[in-house]
This record gives C-alpha cells, sequence and structure tokens, in this order.
C-alpha cells in the first residue's frame, strides 16, 4: 500500500515537473523574454530558485556530482550554492534563447565578445575557422551571436542527445519547436549531426571550412558507444576522462585554426561575456593537440563551474570517466540544458 | 581514361597503408566492406576523399558521400571512374 502511494506520488510529481517545465519554454520564458532585461533574468532566477527546491532528486544528484568530481575545491555550503547557480543558469539559457528573435538584437545587448580579431585573423587565412567550446552555459546562443554578428557559422552537434526520456516524436517536435528551431535560424547551414554510421559528417565539415566559413564543435561531450574506441585519455577536471580529438583531426586534415571560445554570465545573470582565443598551436601528437584544447575547457569550466551542462547527468559524467560507474539513482527524466 | 587495374590498385594501396588499422584485414581485398569493418569512419573517409581530390583532380561533393559509393575499394573506383568521365563529358561540351 505505501509502495503504491509511493509510485503514485513520483508520477504526480513527474507530470508536474513536465508541465512546469512545457510551462517555462512554451509561455513563461518567450514572454520573460520581452521585458526588460533586468527582470527577464530575474524571472529565470526564481524559475531557477523553484526548481532547486522542488526538484530534491536532481538537486541532491547535482551536489553531490559536483563534490565528487570537485572535491578537492568544494565544501558542502558552496556545493549547494553552486547547485543552485547551475539550476539558475539553466533557466537563463531559455531566456537567452527567446532573445534570438530577430537579428538577436536584444541578446547581442547583453553580451561582450571579446577576442573577435582572433576569428578575423584566422579567416583571413582562407581555410575557415574552427570554434571549439566546453558545453557552457548559453554556448549554443553564443554560436548565434557569432552568425548574427556576420560570421556564417555551422555547428556540429546532435540536437537531441540530451533527450534521456528518449526520442519520443512528441517531446522532439516540442524541443525543435522551444528550442531548436530558435537556434537554427542563426546558422549558415543545417547541423551536422555525428550520429553512429553518419560517415559524411567530416566531409561536411571540411565543405564548410572549404568555403572560409565557421565550424563550431563542443569537444567535451561525451562519446557515444560506437566511438568509444576512438576516445583518448586526457586531463579533464582533475581526473581522467575520455574525449575525442576529432577536432585536431579535422584541423590537420584540413589546415584550418582551431580557437577555443567561451561564455560566461556575468553575477547579475543577465550579461555575458563571450571570449575567442588566439589559435590552438596543433603541432605534436594528437594526444598533445588535443590536451592543449582541453586544458582550454577545463579553464574555461573552472572560471564559472555552475554553468557546465553536465553536472546533473550521472550518467554522462560516468560515460566521461569523471564519475565511477554505479548503480542508476533512478535519475529523473531530464533535458540535460534545461534542469 | 583511368586504366581499370591502376585505380584499383592505387585506390586499395592508399587505403591499406594509411588507413586500415587492424593488420587481419591485410590483404586488402577489393571487395572487402570498409565501413562494416571500420576501415572508414566519418574521419578516415575525409582523409580518403581529400586524397581522391589530390590524386585524381575531382571534387568529391559532400552529398556524393553517402555509404554506396565508399563501401568497398571496388564501390570507390566505381564512383572515381564515374565521376572522372562527368568531369571529362562536361569538358568537352564545353570545348
Amino acid at each position: 500500500m505505501g509502495k503504491t502511494a509511493a509510485n503514485a506520488a513520483s508520477s504526480a510529481g513527474g507530470l508536474l515537473r513536465r508541465a512546469e517545465f512545457v510551462a517555462y519554454w512554451l509561455a513563461v520564458a518567450p514572454l520573460a523574454a520581452c521585458l526588460p532585461p533586468r527582470l527577464a533574468y530575474r524571472v529565470a532566477c526564481w524559475r531557477g530558485d523553484w526548481s532547486f527546491r522542488y526538484r530534491a532528486g536532481k538537486r541532491a544528484e547535482t551536489v553531490r556530482n559536483l563534490r565528487q568530481v570537485l572535491c578537492d575545491e568544494l565544501g558542502p555550503d558552496e556545493a549547494e550554492r553552486m547547485a543552485r547557480d547551475f539550476f539558475r543558469m539553466m533557466a537563463c539559457v531559455a531566456i537567452d534563447v527567446m532573445r534570438l528573435r530577430g537579428r538577436a538584437r536584444s541578446l547581442r545587448k547583453l553580451v561582450e565578445i571579446r577576442g573577435r580579431e582572433h576569428l578575423d585573423a584566422a579567416l583571413a587565412g582562407g581555410r575557415g575557422a574552427i570554434l571549439c567550446s566546453p558545453h557552457l552555459g548559453s554556448y549554443d546562443s553564443a554560436f548565434c551571436l557569432l552568425h548574427a554578428i556576420g560570421y556564417p557559422v555551422t555547428t556540429i552537434g546532435r540536437n537531441a542527445v540530451g533527450l534521456k526520456w528518449g526520442p519520443s516524436s512528441a517531446e522532439q517536435r516540442f524541443w525543435n519547436l522551444v528550442y531548436t528551431r530558435r537556434l537554427l535560424r542563426h546558422r549558415q547551414r543545417p547541423n551536422i549531426e555525428p550520429w553512429p554510421g553518419r560517415v559524411q559528417v567530416a566531409v561536411q565539415a571540411e565543405a564548410v571550412l572549404r568555403a572560409n566559413e565557421v565550424v563550431t564543435i563542443c569537444s567535451d561531450a561525451p562519446p557515444l558507444d560506437a566511438d568509444r574506441a576512438r576516445a583518448i585519455e586526457v586531463t579533464f577536471l582533475g581526473r581522467r576522462a575520455r574525449l575525442l580529438p576529432g577536432v585536431v583531426t579535422l584541423a590537420r586534415l584540413t589546415g584550418a585554426p582551431v580557437l577555443m571560445i567561451s561564455v560566461h554570465r556575468l553575477a547579475d545573470y543577465r550579461h555575458q561575456v563571450l571570449e575567442i582565443s588566439p589559435p590552438v598551436p596543433m603541432g605534436g601528437e594528437t594526444a598533445t593537440a588535443f590536451g592543449r584544447c582541453v586544458a582550454a575547457m577545463d579553464a574555461a569550466i573552472r572560471t564559472r563551474p555552475a554553468d557546465w551542462v553536465y553536472w546533473a547527468d550521472t550518467d554522462h559524467l560516468v560515460t566521461f570517466g569523471l564519475l565511477p560507474a554505479a548503480p542508476s539513482a533512478g535519475t529523473e527524466q531530464i533535458y540535460v540544458h534545461s534542469a | 581514361m583511368l586504366e581499370v587495374t591502376h585505380l584499383e590498385t592505387v585506390i586499395n594501396d592508399y587505403i591499406s597503408r594509411e588507413l586500415v588499422q587492424e593488420p587481419a584485414l591485410l590483404p586488402l581485398g577489393n571487395a572487402t566492406p570498409l565501413l562494416e569493418t571500420g576501415v572508414l569512419d566519418s574521419l578516415t573517409l575525409l582523409r580518403l576523399v581529400l586524397f581522391v581530390r589530390e590524386r585524381f583532380g575531382i571534387m568529391v561533393d559532400d552529398v556524393d558521400v553517402v555509404p554506396e559509393h565508399f563501401a568497398s575499394v571496388d564501390a570507390i573506383c566505381a564512383y572515381v571512374r564515374a565521376r572522372v568521365e562527368s568531369s571529362a563529358d562536361q569538358a568537352g561540351s564545353r570545348g
């Protein structure tokens, strides 16, 4: 009897969470994004605080993961604060995406772009440019901003990778409606999606670079089962993790320079800084060259650890090798970008 | 026009020398499936495409990069031959 009641409460909680998620992305965030930035991002922070308070399971999982991975540098109170910031950041991402309307002018006013001259210099070389980013904060909106200010940006990335609840077509359509569709309007070409069996991915990326355009890639994605053999071990967030060095191989084959890019939200939650680095040297062994990219991603994440999107996702952290494999704790169904 | 055996030899040699990681697959047969055996993945296929472009002077459009064209050495050669012939026809009609 008690178990039945607990199951009913759990599924009611799941339904409520889903309803809140749909309402936030479909109604609250689009409306809030029309408000002055100070109010819009305050609404997002309220939503983040609400999630932090009422999604006890996800909150505990996030705090636990933060402490396990960043154990040497994080006390319990700081982990709680960082988890709250994580939930706030995820809610702010929705506002950023909604502010991409038109030519993204309303978001552009809030983001300072540093290092644009490095991207201009790279494109002047005529071999395109590869922008390599961690999954940090509003990285997707940052790519859109670059396109909106005149850079022809195409992204290598899987749109649906974060859908842990499975590729139900209704949920996929919903996500496309509220998120993906808004991003794709700010891309030069359709996303290049590296799913298993899609052997044309690197050739498509080469075509983009040959046209002297920009390719973005997030190199801190957990490798899919089909790609595990190609992953190499690198030092990442103080541990040995397994990541795919495809960015280095692509750069070497095409001659395109690799620039690191990261976006950080400031303490007021509404302003952000997008930083583009000078080209990363690609000399030496693949592991050495990729190690430089990983070190740059690591440094960007450490600048504001709460903005890294994987903290609420134990399975992905295990896949990286950042956490030991353990029996599933019955994690909630959640989109990785929208805790 | 590329000679039949020459083309097969050049492609097979390149793949055997540069792309095959698993010694058990050598010597590589012209009909050996390259995708199922893992010889070609996205990045090794790019290397092959760049080699074909440089060696035979043909552009491989990204829309042409489908498994049928790169399933085996034989399939690759058939594709390269078709591209060379269509380039020659275009050059002929312009001339």
